[in-house]
């Protein structure tokens, strides 16, 4: 477990950038925020492949495996970045970089243990070399090119939620 | 002197731009909403260190910069990408649509890229044949109605919500709305087709990392991670001053490039590519080309200017220019307009073309202040100045009036006998002269300082 306050840290960051966060301590409490957070609409796709994304509950006539037509992405992240409250997504065993991109709504599990306090904690020990694809997303989809005027959602989601557990 | 005339013309189109009121408008929302949002993302952070170390890490950078194009390019090519060096513009647009045409590509989408501005990419694959489609939402905007950017990170900031409009329902065909979130909607449908079906897409770079030979890439949309990952060709197009050696110098300019640009700690996206997709991958581009873009950037490297080449495109300056607030990026004529624009135009252009361009600066210094790279931004433009002098770029006037002022201030009594003429052929001056420039100059005070000290 990392310590409290990196935790916390990245939790408040990542809230200042319009990602909703929850914490929890178990795989029950877990499915339970899940619950609340797929509501009762749209395909769901979840690799399925790590401990973590194994234990959601996803209604089964709600599951997909095709991203490309998914309305939610759950998936278990790489890490996070506590300075910045970024969720570190990468290529790493292969996969897929854009499940997480096409659908509205990405939901990301984030093990405590892999949040790292600052970037250079980061950058240390991504390994070389680095893998193929490394993306650090903080908050959903945003543009502010009409009038400066921010907008959610353009190509990418327009909700990112966070569970840390 | 007959090389004026195929200068940019700064002042006419500052003119223009000073009688567009809903310009005028937009750029003072603009300033003021960049103002803020800057305020924010500064306080209570140390920038002094933070951009003691950034302009620490680009100065070593260009202290290197051959020898860190070397490695970067082995490394690239070590993780499968192809690198190609590019000596100037044509060769640049030439390796483009060379890979393209031999691909059989006839549509690519395109993420935002001022390199591609430079070297007027879009135009020549367009007459090949080949259509391009921007798909960061301002370049879409300004693609769609004709026009070129005029900011370097917000394209369209010179067009209000209700322009935007009408351009997307004159050439989309869509009905009319000035919401931007309906606006933005519209684009994200017509463009994720094209995301789906594109055979190529092309970027740019805002870092690329020597050691490892990765390509940095700061987005908000989205847009930029589809264009790298989705089609099976990805060709990254990139000034060779984009070069960092090693990917944890990455977290300082991280800090900084973001809360420079928009005010945001960090942007929603930054992907860090590393060579083509590997054998147990699913996703990511399968043929990588990267084109380093030269276009006189060596040259400008070798000479006293060489320190523009630190900037890193954040657009600080821009924001806080008194002159681009007033007049807005096209009036520069040029593909990158500001305290930056003039100087990088003026270097890659040369001074036949921008030396206009030289006076859209009242050197206050502003730009010096946020430049999160310490890019010398007022030293520059007092070097090029002074070669605008030496080059004979100034008119007659100008010249005969700085010689007689220097030939003047070496004597007490010339001195003297200049002001007394001064003060009073001015009123004289001002009714002959008619742009009204002498009628602006301050008035001389009654008694000089020399005379109330005796």
């Amino acid at each position: 477990m990392k310590d409290k306050e990196t935790v916390e840290r990245f939790l408040r960051n990542a809230a200042n950038a319009a990602a909703h966060t929850v914490l929890v301590f178990d795989v029950d409490a877990m499915n339970e925020a899940m619950k609340d957070i797929l509501g009762t609409e749209g395909a769901v796709y979840c690799p399925r492949e790590t401990e973590r994304e194994k234990a959601v509950i996803v209604p089964e006539e709600r599951f997909t495996d095709d991203y490309f037509n998914a309305s939610i992405c759950v998936e278990e992240v790489f890490g996070a970045i506590a300075e910045t409250g970024s969720l570190i997504c990468t290529s790493t065993g292969g996969r897929a970089v854009q499940a997480n991109l096409l659908p509205s709504h990405h939901v990301a599990l984030v093990s405590p243990e892999h949040i790292y306090p600052t970037l250079e904690d980061f950058f240390a020990a991504c390994g070389d070399p680095p893998p193929t694809n490394i993306t650090f997303i903080t908050g959903p989809s945003r543009t502010a090119d009409i009038e400066l005027t921010l907008t959610i959602g353009v190509h990418g989601p327009e909700r990112v939620s966070v569970i840390v557990c | 002197m007959s090389t004026h005339a195929v200068g940019i013309d700064f002042r006419s189109n500052a003119k223009k731009a000073l009688g567009d009121a809903s310009l005028r408008a937009s750029m003072r929302h603009a300033a003021e909403t960049f103002a803020s949002k800057r305020t924010g993302a500064f306080a209570s952070v140390p920038v002094e260190d933070w951009r003691d170390r950034a302009s620490e890490i680009r100065l070593n950078v260009l202290d290197n910069l051959p020898d860190y194009l070397d490695r970067f390019t082995a490394a690239a090519t070590r993780a499968g990408a192809v690198v190609h060096r590019a000596k100037d513009a044509a060769a640049a647009r030439e390796t483009v649509a060379y890979l393209l045409k031999d691909r059989r590509v006839d549509k690519v989408v395109k993420s935002k890229s001022m390199v591609t501005e430079e070297i007027h990419l879009n135009d020549h694959l367009e007459m090949r044949g080949i259509e391009v489609v921007e798909t960061d939402l301002g370049e879409y905007i300004i693609q769609i109605a004709g026009e070129a950017p005029s900011h370097i990170i917000v394209p369209a900031i010179h067009k209000n919500r209700r322009q935007v409009g009408k351009v997307f329902s004159e050439k989309l065909g869509v009905e009319y709305t000035d919401d931007p979130v309906v606006l933005t909607s519209i684009a994200r449908k017509i463009l994720r087709k094209e995301f789906l079906s594109a055979q190529a897409g092309i970027s740019g770079a805002n870092f690329a990392v020597a050691e490892s030979g990765s390509l940095v890439l700061f987005t908000n949309e989205g847009n930029g991670r589809m264009v790298t990952t989705l089609p099976p060709l990805h060709i990254a197009v990139l000034s060779i001053e984009k070069i960092i050696p090693k990917l944890s110098d990455l977290a300082a300019l991280v800090r900084l490039l973001p809360r420079s640009a928009t005010g945001q700690t960090l942007t929603s996206y930054l992907s860090i590519i590393t060579g083509t997709r590997r054998p147990h991958e699913r996703t990511g581009s399968k043929e990588l080309h990267i084109v380093l873009v030269d276009n006189g950037r060596s040259q400008i490297l070798a000479g006293e200017c060489r320190d523009m080449l630190k900037c890193i495109r954040c657009s600080a300056c821009l924001n806080v220019c008194p002159v681009y607030r007033t007049v807005g990026g096209h009036a520069y004529g040029s593909t990158y307009p500001g305290p930056m624009g003039i100087i990088l135009t003026t270097l890659l252009d040369g001074m036949n073309r921008a030396h206009p361009l030289l006076d859209a600066t009242t050197l206050c210094g502003a730009c010096n202040q946020v430049c999160p790279v310490k890019v010398p931004l007022v030293r520059l433009l007092r070097i090029l100045r002074e070669q605008r002098v030496e080059a004979g770029f100034t008119s007659p006037w100008e010249r005969t009036a700085m010689a007689a002022f220097g030939f003047a201030a070496k004597s007490p009594t010339l001195f003297t006998a200049g002001q007394r003429l001064w003060k009073t052929f001015l009123p004289v001056l001002g009714i002959m002269e008619r742009s009204g420039t002498v009628g602006r100059l301050p008035k001389p005070a009654g008694k000089t300082f020399r005379r109330r000290m005796s």
